[in-house]
């Protein structure tokens, strides 16, 4: 008889249990410090001077800069989401609906991966050598001499081209979800090719078209890397003017406030995108993927114009990352154009500490972050502990804000004994674990729908206490989800840097903020080559983890890449 | 296989409520039951009737609001699942998919922490006894599915529990090997002589296997004992219905004694078995099955002490070693079996026949 | 429970700094000037040095948020501006180094709190190709940057992140004697040329390079890196003159390796530290005399017309003033 999914036992049987109640408690002690605890000292910084006070976001709503980067932080938002998930539609359309062979779909995935796992401002210093002034393509091919990428067409193209990948695997995934006999059953009735689209492709693939919206506009609104190079003054927003109250104008108060300014917009998409995700039920297919019956929507002259948009696009995405690999190998691109491998000595001589210490944190953070998140998983969809939800929402807080944010907080909450743990690889891991865990929890709970609670409580029946059910019959099936989440925790710790900024030191140095530091000390070319490195490591990841994922029985979730979407 | 048997299972007032419960009736309600040492006792009932939850409330799943369960006279009400010593058997199996048969059966030795020469030997011998010798290596996935039943039940057996608990073992099986698992089931269970429930709503498998079964409906237990006893004389409508088929006459008291009662049927009054009739002019139900009606010719003599009474043949199914017919009679359906029907001849449907029945076969029931 | 281990472990391994008895440095130099020297201190001393590099907004501003549990013990390398608002935070020290005594006193801070390490200032870097291609004459004159011709042409620091920046507005404000309101009117003019404004102080002397913008205002040291890379850049002053800037060096308060920290600033000051301005091409003048002087660096220093600055006005004002050039001079 057994349902499905149905937690057994009840919430106070689950409070008595002598394993479960000790590993909920340390659970909720983790939230509570490392993600309830810091954000309320933000919020108290900023409402609080002795007395409640909103004198500090006074101060800012009648700054012109602070409400010039409000505007321009929610209007870049619907752009990117907009541009994003037209080109992510156009793309998803292209790998499942046209026909194409399987090695060319997965060049187009290899392809829109690698905006994904680079670093967040690559995109933003090749679009600078291609399309700046006197840019190499912009100049040098197109003969145009002065097209201004600072601002907001810049800072647009460049987010749009790092984001737009979220929305081709979300819509992917739902793209192939639709099951064409519904279209069939449309064409048999008469309609034609554009009808079909309109009428029954499109509103089938509208709860991804939103969910998309909504994911690339809280990334947008949290992207502190890009506007922080093509912005300039002209196109000021949210998270980068908070980095420059801080970091510029020493003013921790002015900077809480515009952080808290930033979290109503983005919690705000969070909770919308939650929200429409649970809400809307997904077209679910009995068993057969898209792409195995002949697909007939899409007419040849639609399937050359997509084709022409994404070829464009890609060998833009291509162009850009041959830019960077080319800029790592010559001394000075565009000054001195001779092979020089001197940029590659720096980044493994002196270079050699911060990518040691990136990579000892991101070793540390996997095992840490993974179980955290499988545990986590776990007692939500399994158990019904009291209060379960709540520390789901809590556990994800860290997530959905941006990541100055909760950098700012943590420099905040963590400098003053007794937690003075500013400094130190400790919060820098606690910080990753806490904000990029929920990739991993989600893998757990979608994995654990598919396996009936009925194995666990065979387990019990068998004499097994809660903890040895989950170390011998629960981890080995979830394990694809760990490690789901293990890479994606990895791929992070190589990429992050809005929250990370705040609080590298000197003992801990990690390789973006030196990728930053060489772009503004105008070492493009050292940028440059850490930037290749980093590539190199995280595609290595991905591919391992993807092959890894192959082995294992239960993989059914599909490539690694997948999870950084959402 | 020795040691573990005979354990005495009791509920007393065992009651379940689910909170987020539709009907907002209680699924369990006020339950009360012994299962003797050594005894296989079955719940049986229709889907929803709560004998799942029974059984999840005797191994521990889930907790009674009210009432106890007891085994040996310990109050295991309490006590977590894996601290009571039992061995359940899931309908779909619950397999272990990442492990093998071996160690799917071994699971509970090695929680014991039991040596690798006892594990070794008491799992092969346990394979052994269900009938797979040699499959020790072999996955989940690359069974049959009678082969995973038979390693659930050996995997709930090799650690001895003082009870064995079945939730519809069978049910996912095809009817030919259904009927053949449960007569190994029954065996294996007769001679390790373990404490068992068992679950199901066949209410053939039941009465094939159980030493008693307890008829559940709408959470409470509508009537215990054995089958005989259920069949012979079901106390009400709704165990009737249930076990095997029925066909129920309306008819009214007009006389009551010890024993029996006269009643009014088919414009006669025929006197028929009954324990507490009930008030003289009140309506019962006679409970006749199928097999106790015979079909004779019109206008033949009917046997010595059975009431006759005229009917037409509405329908007929020729079944091989049985034919069914629906006769009417005064206005009603009657259900009727005969056997060996190319031996005894058949009836065409429309013909003219007069149904017989024995007075004793009918049995009284106070419901209307 | 191996859980429980795993944590335990990681926590013990992310211990706070190891090499207590290393020194910890904040520097605002780029790493390819900084790096070598603190190298050379090491090697002598056998003592590592810990840095990062941050520019001189995010320093003062990290300084002060640890104020209560602070992580470096020096700050070393940075202008002279950013030692006067770590004064007035009140996060360093004084301490008056017995081998700076030679040091003239302008370069000193009265208190004691920070002496200069270096000399450094500002100037006009253009491109070469760029202006022959215009017919254009390299400026020599900061009004020769509001010409038409250098519309969207011209890069330089923002204020709110950059030293360099805070050099400029300075020069502007003392070359315009002190009159603020046409300091404001001369940089609201100058804005409508501005292509954009980096990050850091250098940070526009290699779009510059590549021709992205013909004139790039910026430190000596960063125009003259871009120089030695081999773009074809001129460098050229303006006459009105611009901000005389000191690269300092102070002891932070609280300062948990106060000793080392002292025996490191005393080397600052040593011939051997003050030679390797020259040796290391970081393109500063040394501030102890009879340091060795780069030859290039002095012709250039020669050209300009130094302002001296107040610093201690610097101290109390920079806030307004980068806050009338947020408000005021880049707002459209």
């Amino acid at each position: 008889m057994s349902p499905a999914a149905a937690p057994a036992g009840s919430s106070r049987a689950a409070l008595r249990d002598p394993v479960l109640a000790p590993a909920v408690l340390l659970l909720w002690a983790a939230v509570a410090l490392f993600v309830l605890y810091p954000v309320s000292r933000l919020l108290v910084l900023t409402f609080w001077d002795g007395g409640p006070t909103l004198a500090a976001v006074r101060e800012l709503v009648t700054s012109w800069q602070h409400r010039r980067a409000l505007g321009n932080s929610l209007l870049l938002a619907a752009l990117v989401a907009s541009t994003g998930t037209v080109l992510g539609f156009a793309f998803a359309l292209l790998a499942v609906r046209a026909g194409l062979p399987r090695a060319v779909v997965g060049i187009l995935d290899a392809v829109v991966l690698l905006p994904l796992i680079s670093p967040p401002f690559t995109a933003a210093i090749a679009l600078i050598f291609a399309l700046g002034p006197r840019g190499l393509i912009s100049y040098h091919v197109f003969g145009i001499a002065s097209l201004n990428i600072y601002g907001l067409g810049g800072t647009l193209l460049s987010e749009t081209i790092t984001y737009f990948p979220i929305a081709y695997l979300t819509l992917k995934a739902v793209i192939a979800n639709i099951d064409p006999n519904l279209e069939d059953g449309a064409f048999s009735l008469g309609a034609r090719r554009g009808r079909v689209f309109r009428t029954v492709t499109v509103p089938l693939a509208a709860p991804g078209l939103a969910n998309s919206f909504l994911l690339l506009s809280a990334a947008s609104l949290a992207d502190f890397a890009t506007p922080l190079i093509l912005g300039g003054t002209k196109f000021p927003v949210l998270p980068t003017q908070a980095f420059l109250q801080i970091t510029g104008l020493y003013d921790m108060r002015g900077g809480a406030a515009l952080s808290f300014l930033l979290l109503v917009p983005a919690l705000a998409v969070f909770v919308a995108q939650r929200w429409w995700t649970e809400r809307r039920s997904v077209v679910t297919v009995t068993g057969k993927s898209g792409a195995a019956t002949s697909v007939k929507s899409l007419s040849p002259g639609a399937v050359a114009l997509l084709a022409l948009v994404c070829l464009a696009t890609g060998l833009l995405v291509l162009t850009f990352y041959a830019l960077i690999v080319v800029a790592s190998m010559v001394r000075a691109l565009g000054a001195d154009n001779h092979l020089s491998m001197a940029h590659y000595a720096h980044v493994f001589g002196g270079g050699l500490k911060a990518i040691r210490d990136t990579l000892v944190i991101a070793a540390i953070c996997m095992p840490v972050g993974g179980l955290f998140a499988v545990v986590l998983g776990f007692v939500v969809a399994r158990t019904r502990f009291p209060g379960r939800r709540a520390l789901e929402f809590a556990a994800m807080i860290n997530y959905a804000l941006p990541g100055t944010i909760v950098g700012i907080a943590y420099l905040v909450a963590f400098n003053d004994p007794p937690l003075a743990l500013t400094g130190t690889a400790f919060i820098l891991v606690v910080c990753y674990v806490f904000r990029y865990s929920l990739a991993g929890t989600r893998a757990t709970t979608a994995l654990l729908a598919q396996i009936d609670p009925s194995i666990e409580e065979a387990s019990a029946s068998l004499g097994a206490r809660r903890d040895v059910t989950f170390r011998r019959v629960v981890l080995p099936l979830i394990r694809p989800a760990l490690l789901a989440g293990m890479t994606v925790l990895f791929i992070r710790a190589m990429t992050a840097i809005s929250a990370t900024i705040f609080l590298v030191s000197l003992s801990w140095s990690l390789v973006t903020v030196r990728i930053l530091e060489g772009i503004t000390n105008l070492e493009l070319g050292q940028a440059s080559a850490f930037s290749v490195l980093v590539i190199l490591l995280v595609y290595a990841a991905v591919a391992l983890a993807s092959v890894a994922m192959r082995w294992l029985p239960g993989g059914q979730l599909g490539r690694a890449g997948s999870l950084l979407g959402g | 296989m020795s040691g573990g048997a005979g354990a005495r299972l009791r509920l007393v007032s065992v009651s379940k409520r689910f909170v987020r419960a539709e009907h907002g009736a209680a699924a369990v309600a006020d339950v009360s039951l012994t299962v003797e040492p050594g005894e296989l006792l079955t719940l049986l009932g229709p889907s929803g009737c709560g004998k799942t939850t029974t059984l999840r409330m005797v191994a521990g799943f889930e907790r009674p609001d009210t009432g106890q369960v007891l085994i040996d006279d310990q109050d295991v009400t309490g006590l977590m699942v894996y601290r009571r010593s039992i061995g359940f058997v899931f309908q779909n199996y619950a397999l272990f998919p990442h492990l093998t048969v071996f160690e799917n059966v071994a699971y509970g030795l090695r929680v014991q922490r039991l040596s690798e020469a006892v594990v070794r030997e008491r799992v092969g011998r346990v394979l052994a006894l269900v009938g797979l010798p040699g499959y020790e290596r072999r996955f989940p996935n690359q069974l049959s599915g009678g082969e995973q039943q038979r390693v659930a039940v050996a995997r709930a057996v090799v650690v001895e529990p003082r009870l064995l608990l079945f939730d519809e073992p069978l049910s996912n099986l095809d009817a030919k090997l259904r009927v053949q698992m449960r007569e190994e089931l029954s065996r294996l269970q007769r001679q390790l002589g373990i404490t068992t429930v068992y679950v199901t709503h066949d209410q053939e498998e039941a009465m094939a296997i159980s030493d008693r079964i307890a008829v559940m409906q709408a959470g409470r237990v509508a009537q215990v004992g054995t089958a005989r006893d259920l069949y012979r004389a079901p106390r009400s409508v709704f165990v009737a219905q249930f076990i095997g088929r029925v066909n129920l006459l309306p008819a009214r008291v007009v006389r009551a004694g010890p024993g029996a009662a006269t009643v009014a049927l088919w414009r006669r009054e025929v006197t028929v078995p009954a324990d507490g009739a009930g008030a003289i002019g009140a309506d019962v139900s006679l409970v006749l099955r199928p097999e106790s009606v015979g079909l004779l010719a019109a206008g033949a003599a009917p046997p010595a002490g059975e009431i006759a009474v005229d009917g037409v043949v509405r329908s007929r199914t020729f079944l091989g070693e049985k034919v069914e017919y629906t006769v009417e009679v005064d206005g009603a359906s009657l259900l009727t079996v005969a056997y060996d029907p190319l031996r005894h001849g058949l009836f065409e449907s429309g013909a003219r026949v007069q149904v017989t029945c024995a007075p004793a076969s009918l049995r009284l029931l106070t419901e209307a | 429970m191996s859980t429980i281990l795993l944590l335990v472990a990681s926590l013990l391994l992310a211990a706070p700094a190891w090499g207590a008895d290393a020194l910890n440095v904040y520097t605002a130099w780029p790493e390819s000037l900084s790096q070598p020297i603190f190298k050379a201190y090491s090697a002598q001393t056998g003592v590592p040095i810990n840095f990062i590099r941050l520019s001189t907004g995010e320093l003062v501003a990290r300084a002060t948020a640890e104020k209560n549990n602070p992580r470096a013990d020096v700050i070393w390398g940075a202008p002279g501006d950013g030692f006067a608002a770590a004064k007035a935070a009140g996060i360093i020290e004084p301490y008056r180094p017995p081998t700076a005594e030679k040091v003239p006193a302008e370069l000193k801070d009265p208190e004691g709190y920070y002496t200069a390490v270096s000399r450094n200032t500002l100037l006009f870097m253009s491109n070469a190709k760029l202006l022959k291609e215009k017919g254009l004459k390299p400026p020599t004159s900061w009004n020769d940057l509001l010409d038409p011709a250098y519309k969207g042409q011209i890069q330089t620091a923002d204020a709110r992140t950059s030293g360099t920046a805070l050099t400029r507005i300075l020069s502007i404000y003392y070359a315009f004697g002190r009159d603020e309101e046409k300091a404001m009117e001369y940089q609201k003019k100058l804005h409508q040329n501005v292509q954009v404004y980096t990050k850091s102080g250098g940070g526009c002397t290699i779009p510059t390079a590549m021709g992205q913008a013909m004139v790039c205002i910026a430190h000596m040291p960063d125009a003259m890196e871009a120089k030695k890379k081999g773009y074809d850049m001129l460098t050229t002053f303006p006459r009105e003159g611009v901000a005389a800037v000191i690269e300092g060096v102070a002891l932070v308060k609280g300062a948990k390796n106060r000793d080392a920290a002292i025996r490191f600033i005393d080397w600052t000051f040593t011939k051997t530290m003050q030679d390797l301005l020259d040796k290391n091409e970081v393109y500063m003048l040394p501030t102890l005399p009879g340091g060795s002087i780069n030859p290039a660096v002095q012709a250039l220093m020669k050209e300009a017309k130094l302002l001296p600055v107040d610093l201690d006005w610097v101290g109390k004002n920079r806030k307004r003033l980068v806050d009338r050039w947020v408000n005021e001079v880049i707002k459209e």
